[in-house]
């Protein structure tokens, strides 16, 4: 039976100009998302977040994090990571993947979309010497998305 | 009808520089979205009332090379935003050919009185407001209530939300004033976006029906199923009572009567059903592209 309810939510970081890497850890994300919820929901959305919010994973190269929060506040940060434009000094946008009850599922989701968009990516690619190209760059997380 | 697919945004500004405009369409198609509608902006208010029974709104703008460029990618429709004080805008709308060529037609009321005459008579589809000038506008229950019955859609743009906060509460305090006298009917969410970092996925976008008083529900159909609606009743009020249309894929030939149906680019199963229903024939538009010419029919 499940005693705690928690949603996870999976968001992509679209930076304004695309880079190689992001320099974030879970601990700005979180300071980040935290103090945004404050500043649209006041202390009330703070006080119900701020249990069991959490930064579970985030991937510098292929810019996806996953958020864990309480069941009960997920509307609070669903409906302001939109309004987001700034995450720590870089300005970039969250795009929301995916919104699950387990991470599992999650992990699931960001799998089956990031292979989609390798397919997509292989499929406009005409010559040959180019694909070797992108492979080689794809192995080392070189993407501008 | 014609197609179209979910999702749907239906603002996006005219920009005369052709690569922002590329730009923005290349992240709509990224972000998921398949029909589009260009916007175009006219002030009524400003014109002089001399010419009187001449055309007063502009053409729509030449977009046939960004409708080639995104041709399986994205529907792009055309969009009107008449900004009035007064009730003299009808008139020009009722003698207006420009106005038949764009597909979507938005009020944009300055006054109380515009507001009121916006819900009840304006011949258009969607009731739009100014996120800059403020919230002074507020629309009372009845009128609201009528324009719902007519089945008029309010708009919310969320790029100026995204801008700026004094925006930001504007747009909160009349998407809630939607919601009080309302209960948030026939709303339509849509971008308004003059950079494409402004744009957001769809799903973001009905997250932010929360914030606007609107249930999930209503928020994902925001972005959905209100605009096919929205999209139908445009259409129907620029082709008027229609059973249904035939839209030719080639170049059109008249051929005489005699020979009808051998050498006719319409393929047979299209033609059919003109044959067997000949009473509603004059319902019916034969050439959906040439707006001029239907009009002048009917005039004669």
């Amino acid at each position: 039976m499940v005693r705690i309810k928690n949603r996870y939510i999976a968001v992509q970081i679209v930076p304004y100009t695309p880079t190689q890497t992001l320099r974030f850890s879970d601990q700005t994300l979180t300071k980040c998302l935290l103090q945004n919820v404050k500043k649209y929901y006041g202390v009330y959305g703070l006080g119900l977040l701020e249990h069991g919010f959490r930064v579970k994973y985030c991937n510098e190269r292929t810019k996806i994090a996953i958020i864990r929060c309480l069941h009960r506040g997920q509307h609070f940060v669903s409906s302001m990571l939109p309004l987001i434009t700034l995450i720590g000094e870089v300005r970039a946008k969250f795009r929301t993947l995916y919104t699950g009850a387990t991470i599992i599922q999650c992990n699931k989701f960001i799998i089956k979309h990031q292979r989609q968009f390798l397919d997509r990516m292989m499929g406009q690619i005409e010559s040959a010497k180019e694909r070797q190209d992108i492979f080689k760059r794809v192995m080392e997380f070189d993407l501008d998305r | 009808m014609e197609d179209t697919k979910p999702f749907y945004d239906f603002s996006i500004p005219y920009n005369k520089n052709a690569t922002v405009i590329r730009a923005i369409l290349n992240e709509l198609v990224e972000l998921g979205y398949k029909t589009i509608a260009i916007e175009q902006s006219f002030d009524h208010s400003k014109k002089d009332a001399v010419k009187r029974g001449s055309e007063m709104f502009p053409e729509p703008y030449n977009i046939e090379n960004l409708r080639n460029e995104f041709k399986d990618k994205l529907k792009i429709l055309q969009r009107l935003n008449i900004l009035y004080v007064d009730a003299n805008v009808s008139h020009a709308m009722s003698v207006s050919l420009n106005l038949r060529k764009f597909n979507l037609i938005a009020g944009q009321p300055k006054t109380d009185a515009a507001l009121t005459h916006c819900c009840t008579t304006f011949n258009g589809d969607i009731i739009t407001f100014d996120p800059v000038a403020g919230s002074k506008l507020l629309v009372n229950r009845k009128s609201l209530q009528v324009a719902v019955r007519r089945g008029m859609f309010f708009e919310i743009k969320y790029a100026p939300a995204i801008a700026d906060s004094n925006n930001r509460k504007d747009m909160i305090k009349v998407a809630q004033n939607y919601c009080t006298k309302g209960k948030s009917k026939n709303i339509i969410f849509s971008s308004g976006a003059l950079h494409e970092f402004q744009l957001r996925g769809p799903y973001d976008v009905a997250n932010l029906a929360y914030i606007f008083g609107l249930s999930a529900d209503q928020g994902k159909n925001a972005i959905d199923r209100f605009c096919r609606q929205l999209f139908l009743r445009a259409e129907s009020r620029r082709l008027g009572k229609t059973i249904m249309f035939v839209k030719g894929k080639g170049p059109i030939v008249y051929s005489d009567s005699s020979d009808e149906g051998e050498d006719d680019d319409v393929q047979m199963d299209e033609i059919e059903p003109i044959i067997t229903e000949p009473a509603t024939e004059d319902e019916q538009e034969i050439e959906n592209y040439q707006p001029n010419k239907k009009r002048l029919k009917v005039l004669e």
